[in-house]
């Protein structure tokens, strides 16, 4: 078959396929054309009308925010880079438990149960507020079991399970370990952040082994804490107190 | 000279050549916002505009509702054309095609089942040619550089324009969507 016997076979199908266009095309378009405002000018305002409004939003946003504060967001999907953080909805501090220096703090759940499946790391974030520092590690699926909070003179910290030591930014540290809870499944955040913050200045993963996950906070003052559970959803706070 | 094809729209051609005589002043008065001049320079362009989208969409009401939105979107983006006017038809076309993937993407599961079954009405009569049926088998986008093509005869760097890809892409695009139709064909038989 020839290029013309192919395309003039090939045009007999298009031809039956399509048929002809109405008559009333023409007059459809050309009155749809009439009735149709010409938005290219108007486009151009609203973008630029955009534009200002977003500006004039992001300054009334950091200008108006007394607290004036940065926060990071640790989250899966997160890249490393921070971002504000705001899911953690501010809790009363009359509600909180006191700080702490100096001496650990175990938490347990409320319940207990047969082994329940393990607590699986979501998000980790961190943010600044006035008079503290906060560390936040939402969990998804399971329960854990335990979660112990250590403070500790200096900054060094043991890698586990290879033995490994790391020192993080800071004068002082809290190790954070928790049983029955995982990192890996639900987290794809970054392992290691430094946050800018005057107090709490550095959260590092030490540990993802075998249901356990070891956290390490480097603290530029003294350590001193509070850690308590919030719910809906399940989340370890630890505060940090400033200076 | 090529030989006249019987399938070609001579009242489409010859009034788009009628207004190509006149596109200098139409498209002047369209760009100082005139939508009848810009009605008049598209009007030719209506029937392969439609023919195109009937492939596309396999439905041809569904087509000339295309065709009426990509005309509006055109006469919107006039200023794309930057005064370009031998690029109009492409250009033209370019905006119906994609407003027919649009459509088919607002209304996806019919468009699935259009995929799967095609229509009474583009369904052969009594089974059909070979290449009617092997061209019912294609998907929308690999027919789209047929019937710009073969179809409403666009010279090779118009297709290119139309489908937004470079001659030499448009090339291996009709070729290979014409290969789907019949296996034997060269790249000679094809240009």
């Amino acid at each position: 078959m020839s290029n013309e016997n192919f395309r003039r076979e090939l045009g007999h199908v298009f031809d039956d396929m399509t048929g002809s266009p109405s008559g009333a095309l023409s007059d459809r378009v050309r009155s749809s054309l009439a009735e149709a405002p010409e938005q290219r000018g108007p486009f151009w305002i609203a973008g630029v009308a955009a534009a200002v409004i977003a500006a004039v939003l992001i300054a009334v946003l950091f200008v108006g925010n007394p607290l004036n504060r940065p926060g990071n967001t640790i989250g899966p999907g997160a890249g490393a880079s921070p971002t504000p953080s705001a899911t953690v909805a501010p809790t009363p501090d009359s509600n909180l438990p006191a700080f702490v220096c100096g001496t650990s703090t175990s938490l347990v759940p409320k319940t207990a149960s047969t082994p329940p499946p393990l607590a699986y790391v979501s998000a980790v974030r961190t943010g600044t507020h006035p008079g503290y520092d906060r560390l936040t590690i939402e969990f998804v699926g399971g329960q854990w079991s335990s979660i112990d909070v250590s403070p500790q003179s200096g900054t060094t910290f043991t890698n586990s399970p290879m033995g490994d030591q790391v020192t993080l930014s800071g004068k002082n540290g809290i190790l954070v370990i928790i049983h029955g809870a995982d990192m890996h499944t639900s987290y794809a955040g970054p392992g290691d952040v430094k946050t800018g913050y005057a107090t709490l200045v550095e959260v590092r993963g030490l540990e993802d082994f075998e249901g356990v996950v070891q956290l390490g906070m480097g603290v530029s003052g003294g350590a001193c804490y509070r850690a308590f559970i919030l719910t809906d959803p399940a989340r370890l706070v630890i505060d940090v107190q400033a200076g | 000279m090529q030989p006249m094809r019987p399938f070609l729209h001579l009242t489409g051609r010859n009034m788009f050549a009628a207004v190509m005589e006149h596109r200098p002043q139409l498209i002047k008065s369209a760009a100082a916002g005139d939508a009848d001049s810009f009605a008049t320079l598209i009007e030719p362009l209506l029937d392969p505009a439609y023919r195109l989208a009937a492939v596309m969409l396999a439905d041809r009401s569904s087509a000339e509702d295309a065709v009426q939105e990509a005309s509006i979107k055109a006469w919107r983006k006039l200023r794309q054309l930057r005064g370009d006017l031998s690029s109009l038809r492409p250009w033209f076309l370019s905006i119906v095609a994609n407003e027919c993937r649009m459509a088919r993407r607002q209304r996806w599961w019919s468009v699935l089942k259009m995929a799967e079954v095609p229509p009474a009405e583009l369904a052969p009569e009594g089974g059909g040619s070979d290449l009617r049926r092997a061209l019912l088998k294609l998907s929308p986008e690999e027919r789209l550089p047929l019937v710009l093509h073969f179809y409403l005869d666009l010279p090779l760097d118009e297709v290119a324009v139309a489908l937004r890809v470079s001659p030499s892409a448009a090339k291996s695009r009709i070729y290979r969507a014409a290969k789907r139709l019949r296996s034997d064909l060269t790249l000679e038989e094809v240009f």
